[in-house]
């Protein structure tokens, strides 16, 4: 206990410490929020990846919140190259361009040289105009080796209906910088050999988004709330997956002839809509929520998400978790390219932009614990299937899976420190 | 109608259900929906916020973001990353 006083007393002070660059200080503290997960996440055979997070808050007595959201997540293992399985060892060059990977005969080909350690944070502060309107600003950075990323939002919240409706109003803008390993390669050329002039852009690539977020939130009832977010991005700039390729295919046996890099669209305007409600039911909480997204890349998806929160005892609780989405494939989406055939403007053969459902489905456990802090268990199973509607296979890749189910495995571990008024514990 | 249209239409729909959405609940006439100050208990518990796990939710969206096309929405926001 001493200790869990310690650092709740350590962290109030480096918040206050934070207030106080700020200009926001002079005020006693309020109230301390803090809030910790560490998530591992599997793919067997991919990628497996590890995020920490630490979320505090800190509300003062003049009601305006600073909040920090800080991210640290690695990763490691395989991810699909774009490349189509065939019936002989496949080798590739990897992105530096120093070296090559093989895959075996039937395999799908995955790069396995990834290796990414990112960090973020986000720093925001709220301020009351008065009783009824607050005004929020935030700034953000995010850097790993080969992408890094500043962004600041704006937003404006206004209650009507002695609260039972609040209005939101939310200005994003980020500016990334992509600078891959190897650099960036030139749009649908050849891969080549290691060791020798690799096909490459000069310089990094830029990307900006703007998102543009309407919310509302009403109580309905002493039982229900709904809230309802309307967002509009628009991104500018290189949208490329620099380590993605597409096999260039013999137009009869199907056999790749050449390995060819990727290339999108440099302009994406996505809208999307997303609804939730949450009733009180018999002593549990339910969430039950759904997605609408489209953009003109020709992707659109919906997405159904359902929380039950089974209040089984006076201090814990479980809750099973389905998540279902279904979306339709990009335009330029092609799970390889023929010769012969004209090269499109675009393509690519991500499968993260082909035809995909995805199933989840988890229980996570809460408990209260005696200190008045929260701890919280999860654990996931995801699964993602294509179904390959839209592309037509001959030759050797009929004898081929083109499009393999990607499972994974999420656990995660949280615990909240609610620090109450002047930190203590409570 | 090619799919710029599309997303054009389907967002000119969203906003006007928004738009009528809001006008329903903030005019004057409409003030009866919600509930007293005194009967916000049931509101107020942690689980009955319209999001009751704010980390669960911005890890999901980082695995979704980078394992799906879609993304967003919850307007939690988030810059960019490689993501594999």
């Amino acid at each position: 206990m001493a200790a869990t006083r310690s650092s709740g007393s350590a962290v109030r002070g480096a918040l206050a410490a934070a207030c106080g660059l700020l200009g926001v200080g002079g005020a006693r503290a309020q109230a301390t929020e803090v809030q910790t997960a560490v998530l591992g996440y599997s793919e067997p055979g991919r990628v497996t990846a590890f995020e920490g997070i630490v979320d505090a808050s800190h509300t003062l007595l003049n009601g305006k919140t600073l909040t920090g959201h800080l991210v640290f997540d690695t990763l490691t293992g395989a991810s699909a190259n774009g490349a189509v399985p065939t019936g002989g060892i496949q080798t590739f060059t990897s992105p530096s361009g120093e070296s090559n990977y093989q895959t075996e005969a039937g395999k799908t080909p995955l790069d396995s040289t990834f290796k990414d350690t990112r960090a973020a944070l986000n720093l925001g502060l709220s301020t009351p105009f008065d009783r009824l309107t607050a005004w929020g600003a935030g700034v953000y950075f995010s850097g790993e080796h080969d992408y890094t990323s500043l962004g600041a939002n704006t937003s404006l919240t206004r209650d009507f209906n002695r609260k039972n409706t609040t209005l939101a109003l939310r200005a994003s803008y980020y500016g990334d910088s992509i600078s891959p390993v190897g650099g960036r390669p030139i749009p649908f050329a050849a891969m080549v050999a290691p060791d020798i002039a690799q096909p490459r852009q000069n310089g990094n690539g830029t990307k900006n988004t703007l998102d543009l977020t309407f919310g509302l939130t009403q109580a309905l009832s002493r039982r229900t709330i709904f809230a309802v977010n309307f967002t509009h991005s628009r991104v500018r700039g290189y949208q490329t997956d620099p380590y993605k390729v597409l096999s260039l295919v013999d137009d009869v046996t199907g056999s790749p002839l050449d390995y060819l890099y990727e290339s999108r669209p440099d302009a994406r305007n996505k809208d999307m809509v997303f609804a939730t409600l949450a009733r009180h039911i018999g002593g549990d909480d339910v969430h039950l929520s759904y997605r609408y997204f489209t953009d003109d890349w020709g992707v659109a998806s919906h997405t159904a998400d359902f929380r039950y929160r089974w209040h089984a005892g006076s201090d814990w609780y479980l809750q099973p978790h389905v998540r279902y989405t279904r979306q339709t494939r990009a335009d330029f989406y092609r799970r390889f390219l023929v010769s012969g055939e004209p090269l499109p403007e675009t393509a690519s053969a991500d499968y993260r932009l082909a035809d995909m459902k995805g199933w989840t489905a988890g229980l996570q456990y809460g408990r209260r614990l005696a200190s008045g802090h929260d701890l919280t268990l999860r654990a996931e199973y995801f699964r993602q299937t294509n179904s390959g509607a839209g592309t037509t296979t001959f030759g050797d890749l009929a004898g081929y899976d083109l499009f393999p189910a990607v499972d994974a495995i999420i656990l995660q571990v949280g615990y909240s420190l609610d620090l109450g008024v002047d930190g203590r514990s409570g | 109608m090619n799919h710029l249209q599309k997303t054009r239409t389907a967002a000119a729909w969203m906003a006007l259900i928004l738009v009528g959405l809001t006008a329903a609940l903030t005019l004057p006439g409409c003030a009866g929906v919600g509930v007293k100050p005194w009967e916000r208990d049931i509101l107020a518990a942690p689980g009955m916020q319209v999001d009751p796990d704010p980390l669960v939710t911005a890890l999901d969206e980082h695995i979704y973001f980078s394992k799906e096309a879609s993304t967003g929405g919850l307007g939690t926001g988030g810059g960019g990353c490689g993501c594999n």
